[in-house]
């Protein structure tokens, strides 16, 4: 309960200070249009050529754009801010300014993530959606509630994926500070915009097992094509708590190895 | 010792151009302590023609599209993905940092025209990215097989064609970043023209791939002219009349963007100076 | 007996750096083969700090005072020894424990950065479980002690270090904790501003009862607030007790400063039978200033005042700072 209340003030406070710049708003929906256009129109571009590339069609790709402007989304509007602040560019690693927070009576790991949120993200989150449902408009696709439920799942399953892939990744920091991780995240992630049937099998192997970026949209995908089975679903979820364990894990070592040799 | 002093004109030109090279020079030491930093940076520029080759490749199958096979597609966008590293000003966008934060003033007191600071920090920055880039492309076209079908014309044009894209690429981006003596929202405009790159310039797709319209607009327009061209004057492509009329239209948007440039710097410098910087 | 607060036997801290040579060749041989050195920060420091006590620990650049407190605030593991801060072992960083201490660093914000102090205070109270009520009511207290009433509605950045420093302060206090760590607080402030801060200080330590740990360049600071002053080099205490005291044992000597009646002394000759041991320092228009041993200061005042030409006469401690430095520089008791 306490947990909520603290989250609540955080959030209260990031809109405070993203209220600060007014301008930054209108920037925001620019890129965020932009991003939207380049996404659609290349789409576009693709299937004037060719009906379907295999086995993915304009709606069922449109629909995994929408996941992932979906998942983009909610990473810019919790996730990653919090954690950018302490692993990204002039964060507090790189600026030394990270005891601080190792100074509260929190769990760190909590604090990181959920202590930073950009409110503006939220219009993204509304074009991610409105990119999805004009995709099953297109594909004259009717969500039963069942259905429905289980897209829902495969998408917080896709999102604990990102979660830890983003966790690990800003715990390397603590190993090598000089080095922004997620930036390497960043370029990764740009390929979940299209579905990993379309990229080359050695390609596919790394983002299924080595960093599991096609879990994060092409599955969720996959669930509303109808594609996904139920053991699939469960393999998913499982997979996915276990990534979030070994991420935690590894972050906890990061912060171990902080105090001892940091100076 | 001297047989003859050497004028004083050439002595000060010379010491311009060294004074060029000390800036290279300083800049590469300073970034090779920071290599993960740039090689970050262009891992990231590297990825959205990398998912568009892919893509293409997966849709044209065992086919081709419009003439062009998966061999041609991999050839070229591995070609795309060096020509745009080459050509990516990336100096544009810390222009408008130079304006905003009045450092301006350190740079208007050098005696080294200050076009030379960035000309300085593009060429020693894309020896940097394209250590990164090379190696990776190698790799790629080892996996790939790609197959380009090289022409004489095309393999002597290719070089002023691209030193000329870069040019381009440049000016056009530096008289959008001066419009930061106007408006705070310069930046944004700089991400416009990346976007308009990314869709005219055949990044999202070749030229030959888009809709009539579209591939109309994108020959009119100079940001073809940035990238796409000289990619596809490598890929003999085009036959002489096309290259001929291509370098026209390079030529021409490339000195329009260098009157604009030369007009924003000189109202702009004046305006910077006269409000107190 | 009062049961001390801050209780540090042998504490330890020993750094595993990474060599790292200069030379292109020499770089690649360690990417291979990376050696480490030890570095020592911090050597068997012992010493206790009872309740409401302001202590000073001071040192030159190097000396391990960062490290010092960096460990006590549960920041950093040590590589040996113990510590226990009101009942707690510090790097065992129990929420309790980080709810009862708070660390302040000079020119070092934690301050949000857009947003105007109070919005910032109010989360702070928020992480460290302040009961709404009694936030209201500590915050009016620190805002009228601290003079904070007019920078409340303004964005953090907007205000001038000073201000930001009493954000600061305000922040590390408004959930009462029971020691107050403080590092290099004075940094960048203007002297006005450093008198306010202490006085401050001063007072909350008067109020609550709060005990305070500070290290500061400033001798400035430590003389104003600090009774007792821990003197760390190299890692090690060299000494640990009253600030005054410092200089009876780190300098052993007195300042003799003679004004002369003739202006025109050029350089005669010292008293012939001045004691064995009494230097002189400096001369400058007529002002002579010369070193002597405490118990030979007498002896030599008089000798002076017996041999030359004495306008004015008088003797004097050391100035600490210059204590300090020779300590400094020596890097032995």
């Amino acid at each position: 309960m306490r947990a909520l209340g603290l989250i609540l003030s955080f959030v209260r406070v990031s809109f405070q200070e993203e209220a600060a710049y007014q301008s930054n708003f209108f920037i925001h929906v620019f890129y965020s249009l932009l991003n939207l256009v380049t996404g659609v129109v290349g789409l576009s571009i693709l299937f004037s050529q060719v009906q379907q590339v295999n086995g993915w069609d304009f709606s069922a790709t449109l629909a995994l754009l929408g996941v992932y402007l979906t998942v983009s989304a909610l990473r810019s509007l919790f996730i990653a801010p919090g954690l950018e602040a302490l692993a990204g560019m002039d964060g507090e690693i790189w600026s030394g300014r990270f005891d601080f927070t190792l100074l509260r009576p929190l769990n760190i790991q909590f604090l990181v993530s959920l202590r930073k949120w950009r409110l503006f993200s939220l219009f993204d989150l509304l074009l991610g959606w409105g990119v999805l449902g004009a995709a099953l408009v297109e594909m004259r696709f009717a969500l039963s509630l069942g259905q429905a439920a289980i897209f829902l799942l495969a998408l917080f399953s896709g999102l604990l994926v990102l979660y830890a892939i983003l966790l690990g990744f800003t715990g390397l920091v603590f190993w090598s500070p000089d080095v922004l991780f997620t930036w390497l995240f960043d370029g990764l992630f740009q390929m979940a915009r299209y579905p990993l049937a379309m990229y080359p099998g050695w390609l596919r192997w790394v983002l299924t097992w080595i960093v599991p970026v096609g879990m994060i949209t092409s599955f969720p995908a996959d669930a509303l094509r109808g594609a996904l089975s139920l053991q699939a679903l469960l393999a998913g979820l499982g997979l996915s708590a276990l990534l979030f364990l070994a991420a935690s894990l590894l972050f906890r070592q990061g912060l171990r190895r902080y105090a001892s040799a940091s100076s | 010792m001297s047989a003859t002093s050497p004028s004083r004109s050439a002595v000060f030109s010379m010491l311009q151009l060294r004074g060029g090279w000390a800036l290279v020079r300083g800049l590469w030491l300073s970034w090779l302590q920071y290599r993960s930093f740039f090689f970050l940076l262009a891992f990231g520029w590297m990825i959205p023609p990398l998912i568009a080759m892919l893509v293409w490749m997966a849709a044209a199958g065992d086919g081709s599209l419009q003439g062009l096979n998966r061999a041609n597609l991999a050839a070229y966008y591995l070609a795309l993905i060096l020509v745009n590293q080459v050509t990516y000003a990336q100096t544009n966008w810390t222009v408008g940092d130079l304006i905003r934060t009045g450092e301006l003033n350190r740079v208007l007191l050098r005696p080294i025209p200050p076009l030379y600071d960035a000309l300085a920090s593009e060429f020693a920055g894309k020896v940097v990215y394209l250590v990164f880039d090379l190696p990776v492309v190698a790799v790629l076209a080892m996996i790939l097989r790609p197959e380009m079908h090289w022409t004489l014309p095309g393999l002597l044009a290719f070089l002023p064609a691209l030193v000329f894209a870069w040019a381009l690429r440049f000016l056009w981006g530096y008289w959008l970043a001066l419009l930061a003596f106007w408006t705070t929202r310069a930046d944004a405009l700089l991400g416009l023209q990346d976007t308009l790159v990314f869709l005219l310039a055949g990044q999202v797709a070749p030229l030959a791939l888009l809709p009539p319209t579209m591939q109309y607009i994108a020959h009119l327009l100079p940001f073809r002219y940035m990238l796409a061209f000289p990619v596809e004057v490598l890929s003999g492509q085009m036959d002489t009349r096309q290259m001929f009329t291509g370098f026209a239209m390079q030529l021409a948007w490339l000195l329009f963007s260098a009157l604009l440039t030369l007009l924003c710097w000189r109202l702009g410098v004046r305006r910077y100076t006269a409000v107190g910087g | 007996m009062t049961q001390s607060l801050i209780n540090v036997h042998n504490l330890t801290k020993t750094y595993r750096v990474p060599v790292r040579p200069a030379g292109l060749w020499a770089a690649a041989r360690s990417l291979l083969h990376p050696t480490y050195e030890d570095v020592p920060a911090v050597r068997q420091v012992s010493f206790s700090i009872q309740p409401g006590e302001m202590v000073g620990l001071i040192g030159p650049n190097g000396a391990g005072k960062t490290t010092m407190l960096k460990m006590l605030c549960g920041l950093l593991h040590p590589s040996a020894g113990e510590a226990s801060v009101a009942g707690f072992i510090p790097w065992q960083r129990q929420p309790a424990y980080l709810r009862s201490i708070s660390m302040l660093m000079g020119n070092k914000s934690q301050m949000l950065w857009d947003i105007p102090p109070l919005d910032s205070l109010r989360v702070l109270g928020e992480i460290y479980a302040v009961p709404p009520v009694e936030l209201r009511r500590k915050l009016d207290e620190l805002i009228e002690l601290l003079e904070m009433q007019e920078l409340l509605n303004k964005p953090v950045r907007n205000l001038s270090l000073g201000e930001r420093m009493k954000c600061e302060l305000a922040g590390g206090l408004l959930y009462s904790p029971q020691v107050l760590f403080l590092d290099e607080p004075t940094l960048g402030l203007d002297v006005s501003m450093q008198i306010r801060l202490r006085r401050y200080l001063a007072e909350c330590n008067q109020r609550t009862g709060v005990t305070v740990l500070l290290t500061s360049h400033y001798m400035a600071d430590v003389m104003a607030l600090c009774r007792r002053v821990i003197l760390i080099h190299h890692g090690q205490v060299l000494y640990d007790g009253e600030l005054n005291g410092l200089a009876h044992k780190m300098a052993p000597f007195k300042l003799l400063r003679v004004t002369l009646r003739v202006e025109d002394f050029q350089g005669q000759a010292l008293p012939a039978d001045l004691p064995n041991g009494v230097e002189l320092i400096e001369q400058q228009a007529g002002i002579l200033t010369l070193r002597a041993p405490r118990a030979l200061a007498a002896a030599a005042t008089a000798c002076l005042l017996q041999s030359l030409p004495v306008a004015d006469l008088s003797v004097e401690d050391p100035a600490i700072e210059a204590v300090i430095d020779q300590v400094y520089q020596a890097g032995a008791v």
